[in-house]
Parts: C-alpha cells; sequence; structure tokens
C-alpha cells in the first residue's frame, strides 16, 4: 500500500496557496467520550469557540448594498499539533513539532434552493493564532468573513450567470437543512518523547547493513493530534479532537535486470498502544527486507495471464477504496450537467454495482474492529452533522450515496460525510466503509477454489497478491501452482482492466478473513473487507525498458553497528 | 524584489518559516569540531568521479553541496502567535555536467539537469551520509546523461546562437575550511513573547486591518566540494525582524507599510521600545496614506530618498547587469551590447561588493566570503564614472566576460546564476542631505512645475518576492510627497506609479546627497531566493514620470474591527415633547 505523504508544513503552504484542494486530516475520535450535558457552558468557557461565536454573532449583521445579507456563516478552526521524523540508512534526517491553526470561514448569500456556494463563493481559508486571545482570534476571523461575504457576492452572481445557460431539468437544492447540534467533546493531546521514537527509527532504517544489494531504507513517522472546532448561523457548535499516528518503513531495491522494486509497509492507527514497540518494529523492517530480497530473486511473470486472482484482505481494501468507495459519494456535478453525481456509479443507482452476495456499508462511528482503532471513525462530521450508518450497497445493488450538505438529486439531505482537510472545502467522503458477504468462505478453501477453476481451465497456476502499491499495482503477487498448491513469489507483474466492470461481473467469492485497513490518503479512512477471488482478470508484464542498475557501486561501509 | 507583486503576505511569511530556506553566509564565531560531514563528502565525490569516469558519456564536472540549517521563525498577528517553529536541516544538492565545457548537459534550457536534491542526515555518520549521497549521484547521473543527448541534438538542428560562449567557465578550486560555527544565543520563548507584544501594537488602530511580525532565525555552515579540488567550509547566520501592516483606502486601493530589520544575531536587532515606536509610525503612514488625495498624472521633477533610490537601482539597474541575462535570447539585453557605453551620468559609480561586511555601522545583506559555486566573491565595478564595464558573473560565461567574478548566487536547489550581493551606489556630485529639498524646490521653480515629488520610500520588488519568474522589474512607490515650491507644507499621495522607461530616469539624475543609505532585502529571481543589499544616496532626478495607480475596488471591511464594535456615541437629540412652546 501506498500512502501520499503530507506533512503540517506541506499541508500549510498548499491550505495557503491553494485554498480549494482537499488535504489529508486523519480525523479520529478521541479516545474519551464526549460528555455532552453542559456544552452550552463548557462553549463559553472554551476561548477559541467563544471568539467564533462573539464574530458569528456580529457578521450576522453584514450587509452590502445590492448584495443579500448572508443566510448562512460558518467557521471551522482545525487546530492541528504534529510531530513528524524520518531517518535513513541510520540516521535521523529530520524531526519537527509543527503546530497551525487554519480557519475555513464560509459565508453564503441567497438561499437554500440557490445560493453564492461556487467557486471563491465556497470560503476563505486563513492561518489564525495559536494563542487563546480573543481579540487576536477574533481579528482573523472578522477578515476572513469580509473577504467570503464580499467573494460569495461576486461568486452568486457569476453563478446565476452561468445557471441562465442551462435549464436544469430537474433543480435540485444548492445547500441542506441539517438539524442543530451541540456536542463539545474532549481535546486531543499530542503526547509523545521525540527521543524514543528517533531512536526507533534509527534503529529500524540501519538495517540496510544486513543487506548490501538494498539501495534505499527510510523510515518515517507523522503523529498528530487534530482539534476541530464548528460553529455555524443555525446555531451548531461542536469541538472534537482526534488522534491519529502512522509509522512507515520504505526501501528500494533493484533485480539483476534493472527492476525497480518497492516496499513502503505502514502502520497506521488512532491509539499510541497500538504503535509497534522497537523490537516489533526491527522485526517489521527486516521482514520487509526479506520481501526485498526474495523479489529481487523472483522471476518475472509471464507475458500473459488471463484467468483467477485472489486478492488477500490488505490488496482488496485498495480495491474498494479506490473502485467503491471514491464511487458511493454523492458528488454534485458541474452546473448543466444533467447527471445525478459524479463519478464511476454515476447512473448506477438501483443497479447492480457487485456480485449479489456482497453488501457494503460506511460506518463512520464504528471505532474499532477485532481490537484494532479505526482511523476513519468520526462521531460528527466537518460541516458540524451527526454521522450516520449508510447502507450504499446491499445484495450487490447501489441503494444510497454518502453525503454532506450539498444535495444531489433523490438526496436532499445530509448522512454525515461532509469531510474537510484543515481549511479546505468539505467533501462527501467514505469514513469506515464495510463490505460484507452473505456467503464467506474460509481463506484456504477460497484457495482450493482458485485452483479448481485452474484445473477445470487447464491453467498451471493462479495467482494471490497481498498488497498492493500505487495505482493497484501488486507488490506482493504469489504464483499458485495448480497442482502442488506452493505459492511462488513473482515480480513485475501488473493488472489489466481491474476496474467497475471487473468487480460486478468476475468476482465470484469473498473469504470470511475480514480485516480492517487504515489509509492515510487525501483524509483518514478505514476498508473493512475480506479476502476477494475473481474468476478473470488478466495480469501483464510491467514495462521496465527505462530501469538501469546503478551506474556504479554503493559505498563500502566503513562503521559495524 | 525583481518580482512585481512586493506584497509580504502571511502565506509568504509561512512558506519561508516552513519551507528550504535562505541562505545566508557572514562570518562566524566560535570555534567549531573536526567536520565528518566535509570529509564524508570529500571521500564519496572522489569515489564516484572516478567511478563514473568509465561511463559513457563522463561528467567532466562534479560537486556536492551542503547547507546545514539551523533555523527558527517565529510569526505573530493582533497579539496573538500564529507560528513558533524550531528546526535543523541539511539540504544537499549534487551538480553534474556531463559533455564538454563547450556544450553541456546544462545548456540554455536544460539548464536544470545539472542537479539533484536531497535532505542529508542530521549526525555525523559517516556511513548514512555517503550511502544519500551515492543514490542522490547516481540519480543525477540518469538525468545529465540523456539531457545530453537531447542537447546535442537541439543544437544540431537550430540556428546557431549569436553568444558563442562555453558552458562553463575555467577557475581556479579554492580551499577554506572556516572551522568556526555560526553560534549565538536564542531564546524562542522570549522571543515568542516579544513578537506577540509587539504585533499588538497594531490592535489599537482600527484602520490598520492586517498586520504581522516576524522574526527568521538562521544559523548555517554552507559545504561544498568539487572535483575540481575545491572544498569549503563557511558559516553564516542571519537574523531578520519584519513587520508589515496593511490598510486599505475607501475606494478600494491597498495600502502597505513594511519594515525589515537585519542583524548578525537576535540581540544586534533594535530594542523592542524601538521597534513599538516604528509601528506606532507605520500605524500613523498607514491612517495618512488612507485620508491622502490620489496622485495625479504628471512629470518633473523628483527627490528620492537614498533607501528608495537603492531599491530604485537594485530593480531597475542591478537585474539587467546580472551575467545569465546577457547570453539568453528571450531577455530583454538592455546592456549587452552597451559596454564601454556611457549608461549612466558620468558622476555615478555602481558596484556590486559581496566582501563589504557593513557600512557605517548597519550589516550588509549581501556579504559572503565564496558564492554558491565555489568562487570568491570579488567587488565587480559594474558602471565606472557612468560608463559600463563589467556585469555579475557566474560560472556561465558571456561573450567577452569569460570567467565568474564570484557572483553564482542560489537558493538551495536551485541552479546559481548571477546574481548581485551588495549593490553600492556611489557619486561626485554631491550636495549635504539637508539641501536637497531645495535643490528640488529649485528645479520645481525652473521648470514652472506646480510641486515636486519626495519618494520617500519605495516597496518595489525589494522586500519580498515570490519564487516565480521575474517578469518586469517593477518598483512601486509607496511614501510620496508633492513639496510645493511656495513654502506650503509637503503633501502626502497615494496610488503613484512610475511610467515610461525607468531606465531613462536614471540619465536624468541631476545630483545626490552625500549620505549613503542601506536596504538590506530578500531577492527573488530564477535562482531562488537570496539575501542582498542595496546601497545609494538620495537622488534629485530632473524629471520623473508618475500615473495614477491601477488598484482594487474591493472595499474596506464592512464591520469595525473587534474591539471597536461601538461607534461613538452620537450627539443626543432632546427627546420631543409637545409642540407648545
Amino acid at each position: 500500500m501506498n500512502r501520499p505523504r503530507r506533512t503540517l508544513p506541506e499541508l500549510l503552504e498548499a491550505v495557503i496557496f491553494v485554498a480549494v484542494l482537499a488535504l489529508c486530516a486523519p480525523a479520529v475520535p478521541a479516545q474519551t467520550k464526549a460528555a455532552n450535558p453542559s456544552s452550552t457552558a463548557v462553549s463559553s468557557a472554551d476561548p477559541v469557540l467563544q471568539a467564533m461565536l462573539e464574530e458569528l454573532a456580529r457578521s450576522k449583521s453584514l450587509k452590502m448594498d445590492n448584495v443579500p445579507p448572508p443566510y448562512y456563516i460558518e467557521y471551522r478552526i482545525s487546530d492541528v499539533d504534529e510531530y513528524d521524523a524520518d531517518a535513513a540508512f541510520g540516521a535521523l534526517r529530520g524531526s519537527r513539532r509543527t503546530r497551525a491553526r487554519v480557519l475555513r470561514a464560509v459565508v453564503r448569500v441567497g438561499g437554500y434552493k440557490q445560493d453564492s456556494y461556487f467557486g471563491s463563493g465556497m470560503g476563505q481559508a486563513e492561518i489564525v493564532p495559536l494563542d487563546d486571545d480573543p481579540l487576536a482570534l477574533r481579528r482573523q476571523i472578522w477578515l476572513a468573513t469580509d473577504n467570503a461575504y464580499k467573494a460569495a457576492s461576486e461568486a452568486l452572481t457569476a453563478k446565476q450567470a452561468l445557471l441562465k445557460e442551462y435549464t436544469p431539468d430537474q433543480p435540485v437544492d444548492d445547500f441542506a437543512q441539517a438539524p442543530i447540534l451541540e456536542s463539545i467533546g474532549p481535546l486531543a493531546v499530542l503526547e509523545v518523547d521525540p527521543k524514543h521514537w528517533e531512536g526507533m527509527l534509527e534503529q529500524a532504517s540501519a538495517l540496510f547493513r544486513t543487506d548490501p544489494q538494498v539501495e534505499s531504507l527510510e523510515t518515517s513517522l507523522r503523529f498528530r493530534a487534530l482539534n476541530q472546532y464548528f460553529v455555524n448561523s443555525e446555531g451548531t457548535v461542536t469541538r472534537q479532537g482526534s488522534l491519529s499516528y502512522v509509522m512507515t518503513i520504505s526501501g528500494a531495491t533493484q533485480a539483476p535486470d534493472g527492476m525497480r522494486l518497492e516496499r513502503s509497509p505502514y502502520t497506521m492507527t488512532a491509539s499510541l498502544k497500538e504503535l509497534p514497540r522497537p523490537e516489533q518494529f526491527q522485526a517489521d523492517t527486516l521482514k520487509m527486507l526479506d520481501t526485498l530480497k526474495k523479489l529481487r530473486e523472483a522471476p518475472v511473470v509471464e507475458e500473459e495471464y488471463r484467468g483467477p486472482v485472489i486478492f488477500a484482505p490488505d490488496a482488496a481494501s485498495d480495491v474498494f477504496a479506490s473502485l467503491v468507495g471514491a464511487n458511493v459519494v454523492g458528488r454534485k456535478p458541474r452546473p448543466g450537467e444533467s447527471a445525478r453525481t459524479t463519478g464511476g456509479f454515476a447512473a448506477s443507482y438501483k443497479s447492480r454495482v457487485l456480485p449479489d452476495f456482497l453488501s457494503v456499508t460506511d460506518d463512520a462511528t464504528l471505532v474499532s474492529f477485532q481490537g484494532h482503532t479505526l482511523a476513519g471513525a468520526y462521531q460528527i462530521d466537518d460541516e458540524g452533522v451527526k454521522a450516520s450508518t449508510v447502507r450504499v450497497i446491499q445484495d450487490g445493488e447501489l441503494v444510497n450515496y454518502l453525503l454532506g450538505r450539498e444535495p444531489i438529486r433523490d438526496f436532499p439531505v445530509s448522512n454525515g460525510h461532509g469531510r474537510a482537510g484543515p481549511g479546505a472545502p468539505p467533501f462527501p467522503s467514505t469514513a469506515v466503509l464495510v463490505v460484507q458477504t452473505k456467503a464467506p468462505v474460509a481463506p484456504e478453501d477460497l484457495k482450493k477454489k482458485m485452483l479448481e477453476m485452474c484445473r477445470n481451465a487447464g491453467k498451471p497456476y493462479g495467482y494471490i497478491v497481498e498488497t498492493l502499491g500505487p495505482r493497484l499495482s501488486p507488490r506482493l503477487l504469489y504464483r499458485v501452482w495448480e497442482k502442488d498448491g506452493r505459492e511462488e513469489l513473482v515480480r513485475g507483474g501488473v493488472f489489466n482492466e481491474l476496474d467497475t466492470r471487473a468487480l460486478r461481473n468476475d468476482l465470484v467469492a469473498a473469504g470470511s478473513d475480514a480485516e480492517a485497513s487504515n489509509k492515510e490518503g487525501a483524509l483518514a479512512n478505514t476498508v473493512i473487507c475480506p479476502s476477494v477471488l475473481f474468476d478473470e482478470l488478466e495480469v501483464k508484464r510491467i514495462d521496465t525498458k527505462n530501469s538501469k542498475l546503478p551506474e556504479y557501486l554503493p559505498p563500502p561501509l566503513a562503521a559495524s553497528h | 524584489m525583481s518580482r512585481a507583486t512586493l506584497r509580504l503576505s502571511l502565506p509568504f511569511l509561512l512558506a519561508l518559516a516552513l519551507a528550504p530556506g535562505m541562505t545566508p553566509r557572514a562570518e562566524g564565531t566560535d570555534s567549531g569540531t573536526g567536520d565528518v560531514l566535509l570529509q564524508a563528502m570529500q571521500r564519496e565525490l572522489h569515489r564516484a568521479f572516478t567511478a563514473l569516469s568509465k561511463s559513457d558519456p563522463a561528467p567532466y564536472f562534479l560537486s556536492y553541496s551542503a547547507f546545514d540549517q539551523d533555523m527558527a521563525s517565529v510569526v505573530g498577528s493582533s497579539g496573538g502567535l500564529l507560528a513558533s517553529v524550531h528546526f535543523r536541516r541539511r539540504e544537499a544538492d549534487v551538480t553534474m555536467r556531463v559533455g564538454s565545457v563547450a556544450l553541456d548537459n546544462t545548456h540554455d534550457g536544460s539548464r536544470s539537469s545539472g542537479m539533484q536534491s536531497t535532505t542529508l542526515p542530521l549526525e555525523d555518520d559517516k556511513d548514512a551520509i555517503a550511502r544519500v549521497l551515492w543514490q542522490l549521484t547516481d540519480r543525477e547521473y540518469k538525468q545529465a546523461a540523456p539531457a545530453l543527448l537531447r542537447v546535442k541534438t537541439d543544437t544540431a538542428v537550430r540556428s546557431e546562437e549569436e553568444d558563442k560562449s562555453p558552458d562553463f567557465s575555467k577557475e581556479t578550486p579554492q580551499t577554506h575550511v572556516d572551522e568556526a560555527t555560526a553560534h549565538f544565543p536564542f531564546d524562542q520563548h522570549a522571543w515568542d513573547g516579544e513578537v506577540r507584544r509587539l504585533s499588538a501594537g497594531f490592535n489599537k488602530y482600527p484602520e490598520v486591518y492586517t498586520s504581522l511580525v516576524a522574526l527568521q532565525v538562521a544559523r548555517t555552515r554552507f559545504y561544498f566540494v568539487s572535483s575540481e579540488g575545491g572544498s569549503l567550509v563557511d558559516p553564516g547566520r542571519m537574523v531578520r525582524l519584519i513587520i508589515e501592516a496593511e490598510t486599505r483606502a475607501d475606494d478600494g486601493m491597498e495600502l502597505l507599510r513594511v519594515e525589515t530589520f537585519q542583524a548578525p544575531a537576535p540581540d544586534q536587532l533594535p530594542r523592542e521600545a524601538e521597534l513599538a515606536a516604528k509601528i506606532e509610525k507605520m500605524a500613523a503612514d498607514l491612517k495618512a496614506l488612507r485620508a491622502a488625495p490620489l496622485a495625479e498624472p504628471f512629470a518633473g521633477p523628483a527627490l528620492l530618498s537614498g533607501r528608495a533610490a537603492a531599491v530604485f537601482f537594485h530593480e531597475v539597474l542591478g537585474h539587467r547587469l546580472e551575467g545569465h541575462r546577457q547570453r539568453d535570447e528571450n531577455e530583454g539585453q538592455t546592456f549587452t551590447k552597451k559596454v564601454n557605453q556611457q549608461v549612466l551620468p558620468e558622476f555615478l559609480t555602481v558596484v556590486d561588493d559581496p566582501t563589504q561586511r557593513e557600512l557605517a555601522g548597519v550589516a550588509l545583506a549581501g556579504a559572503y566570503a565564496f558564492d554558491d559555486e565555489g568562487v570568491p566573491a570579488s567587488r565587480v565595478v559594474a558602471i565606472q564614472d557612468g560608463i559600463l564595464k563589467n556585469f555579475l558573473t557566474s560560472r556561465m560565461p558571456i561573450k567577452n566576460f569569460d570567467r565568474s567574478n564570484g557572483h553564482g548566487r542560489r537558493q538551495p536547489g536551485l541552479m546559481p546564476t548571477g546574481r548581485q550581493g551588495n549593490l553600492i551606489v556611489t557619486s561626485t556630485r554631491t550636495v549635504k542631505d539637508s539641501d536637497l529639498r531645495a535643490k528640488l524646490i529649485e528645479e520645481v521653480k525652473k521648470q514652472g512645475k506646480p510641486y515636486g515629488l519626495y519618494f520617500e520610500d519605495i516597496q518595489g520588488g525589494f522586500t519580498l518576492t515570490t519564487r516565480e519568474l521575474p517578469q518586469s522589474f517593477q518598483v512601486l512607490p509607496v511614501m510620496v510627497w508633492r513639496v510645493y515650491p511656495d513654502g506650503r507644507p509637503d503633501e502626502l499621495v497615494r496610488g503613484v506609479d512610475i511610467v515610461g522607461t525607468p531606465l531613462a530616469a536614471l540619465n536624468r539624475i541631476l545630483l545626490t546627497g552625500d549620505t549613503p543609505q542601506v536596504f538590506n532585502g530578500i531577492c527573488g529571481a530564477e535562482s531562488g531566493n537570496i539575501p542582498v543589499a542595496a546601497v545609494a544616496p538620495a537622488m534629485l532626478f530632473s524629471e520623473m514620470e508618475v500615473q495614477k495607480r491601477a488598484h482594487s475596488r474591493a472595499r474596506p471591511p464592512i464591520l469595525p474591527p473587534p474591539g471597536f464594535e461601538n461607534p461613538p456615541p452620537a450627539s443626543k437629540k432632546p427627546a420631543p415633547e409637545g409642540k407648545r412652546p
């Protein structure tokens, strides 16, 4: 699995320069439960919420000539406290703690049916003070609100001009009504001892010494406490804290023919306790190095293969995340487009998108599975809406979409899936995507089933893929011989036409071995799924014509560890 | 400088604070320890160059640079801290040239193929450092070798270039290891407090909409080794305090004041009380600017303060003296063919002298001992008595100037080009500064103009820029006064834009003041952000053409700022009673 790495500094720059991009914000509920009874009392005691509420009250009186006053205002402040460190070849390369508070202010003019939420009218991002100084906080909020209101007025005009060019057949509201919510959760606190973690990263990355052919070995971590404050003019006031911890081991080597072989396994949790201990991290690194060594020695896949393939849960989770997760979110298409939503399932409502033995639910409120904390879980989404469990695919048929407060045709309200990175606008996103099967097959029986298919088709072997890298390309792929069930690691394989059509037509069985995979992605999310068997999938050989071995030998090692 | 929109915005500041930084170079203090990093770089460079000499094509030049940086940044606004960070980082660049001095992979548009960058381990672990350098060198070779092929193909099919200079100059390799460490005490917590307090200074001015106080502290060591035998360690340190405040006139015009302070150590910055007074002045300036009348189109006598003249020269003249611009056929090449010709009045001389560390007690930001190609800095007389003599060159030769004069500069990760260091303008036709105003009025009367202009401050491209390529070198006057010949008080105007050819204006300089003024800043161009200084005396121009500046129509904030919610009570009308008197 791969994970796009964005550090807080990078994120800040991104927030600043491209406030439109959806950035990463692992949103994991803090371990302690929210205490709710006197939330109004708490919000008045919280200086951040207090500053937000005071400016919110004041901003309701915004008014310019010939521009309607705002009908809706919201503020979201994301307080991100991040510790990140990395080591290479046994030595620390960086270690830093960064904290920033990012505000997003949205002002809407018009009404729920049609408003200014468009282009620059989608809100303004601003860095706000870290100090709980009411006046300093309010000044930044005041300026962001003023800019947001002016931008909204221009956006409304631009949007109306654009809409004149089209005649919508079934107009959909621009903004959904949502119940008022008051919920003040405890603040998340990041407590780390840098020395401990730096030592762990260095020791593990020093293991490059065990294999002279390893070209790179890096270890890194990113720990983050995110405290999110949200208020809107409808009366919603929420505060929630979450923690996320990610540790990654990345290594690369080259096969004798120059083929580049990479691994980057990671651990992501919402609890410090679940992170590996130093001995375990060493062992994981050694294991990964061992797979690199085996890959180097492994045969290259044969030129052409079309036949059965098993995806282990880890690999299957990436397939479901990119082919199902990305397509079950209800995103309003651009003005003038008549589709219900965007993406691969735009025209699939009430149609079969998976085999009928599979159903899919997104349950943001599920905080753990088999003893593991789930990184995608939350109680309240980034638009101040309570998360709800949504069955999106029932017996293979698409029955619902994940929604924020931007309605799509026939789906007028949010189901608590509006999510956003710090300072970025919200979009509907998955949280904890759960793939369930009506007919679970034991993993060993799934393998037997595949070999039987091979036998019937006269194929000498099938494939099992254990884990995937970027663009669903296999990192660990095994050839499973029909005659004796032996698993043989191979390299250089890539899937052809692994798409929604294959998911619908070629997925024939699912295992009883469901497990949870936390993903850092653009926004932290989790996929819980079993292994799955495709009866026919194409595996071809990757193009390696540009791969060259190092031009000269690596430096000899001076010190011994 | 160079980029027109010279706004010191919070985004930019934070980016500066958090992204790859500038690398100041000045002398250090204290003594350091033996250098593992230098030795590791030397050993690995030698090994790589020997091994790659057997490849085809083989590199003819290889260098490693490392920037060991200890950086801190504190940014505050309205009494609250927006960021306070501290970190260490070692950025490393591998530069490789394959082919030959006459034609190599970095030719023309392929310049970036000469470099690869990464970060090195922070610890003195020889094995880890060597491994990272090996990876990077191998990656660079795989980029440089195919680039040379493309360069050769392109050169073969295109028409001949006007400047047929080779791609790399021959220089004597330098060995200079300054064991000193650029250390000074820095109490970040105390500075958090000072930045907070200073930034709160703007709170009592409702018309100052946005403001920032930012402190940047850098302690660095620059390491350089090359296959020619060069070997350098050069410590540096820099402290900058930047204060920005902005307002908007009722017609939407944005009005900005920026003050920067630079020192070799935090305790050499102005004291808090002095900075607080500067903040009061900035707020007062903005208040006056908001109320000031708009500039009218005008052509007539103008007086530039030394600071304004320094910015003007850096932008208008200095950038056009940069060596690579004489070779790039996409450039205007204003001066390329004017060597030994008169380009300025004969009483003016312009040098760029990075070896000058200070002037009248003010540290110069553009000082360094060796440039980023390991060439010793040198004092370059660019214009002698008004006659163009030389350009500011890196190791990219240009026609008739085949050697570097130690002006190859850049920020980590970018290929060096000829850049300014300390641009110093001197004059032989001077009057006492105290007589300048009278001279301006005299000129106004002579020309029969209603008034003259006094440019007290120019924001120019000077203070801060983005990393984008400069499209034009623009100057942005901020504090401009009308000076009347009839004894009326000077009148501040806003929205002045200099038009016409700024270069032509340089030839209308009549005389100068007698006191050089220093402007320290960060200059951004193709090779990134670097610290520079510009020095000039005040100057009287017989004519400067100005027009009204185009500006945004955005209105000032609709609501009063927090803390100013309640407008002063209106005079109370007596409650009405019956109509009978």
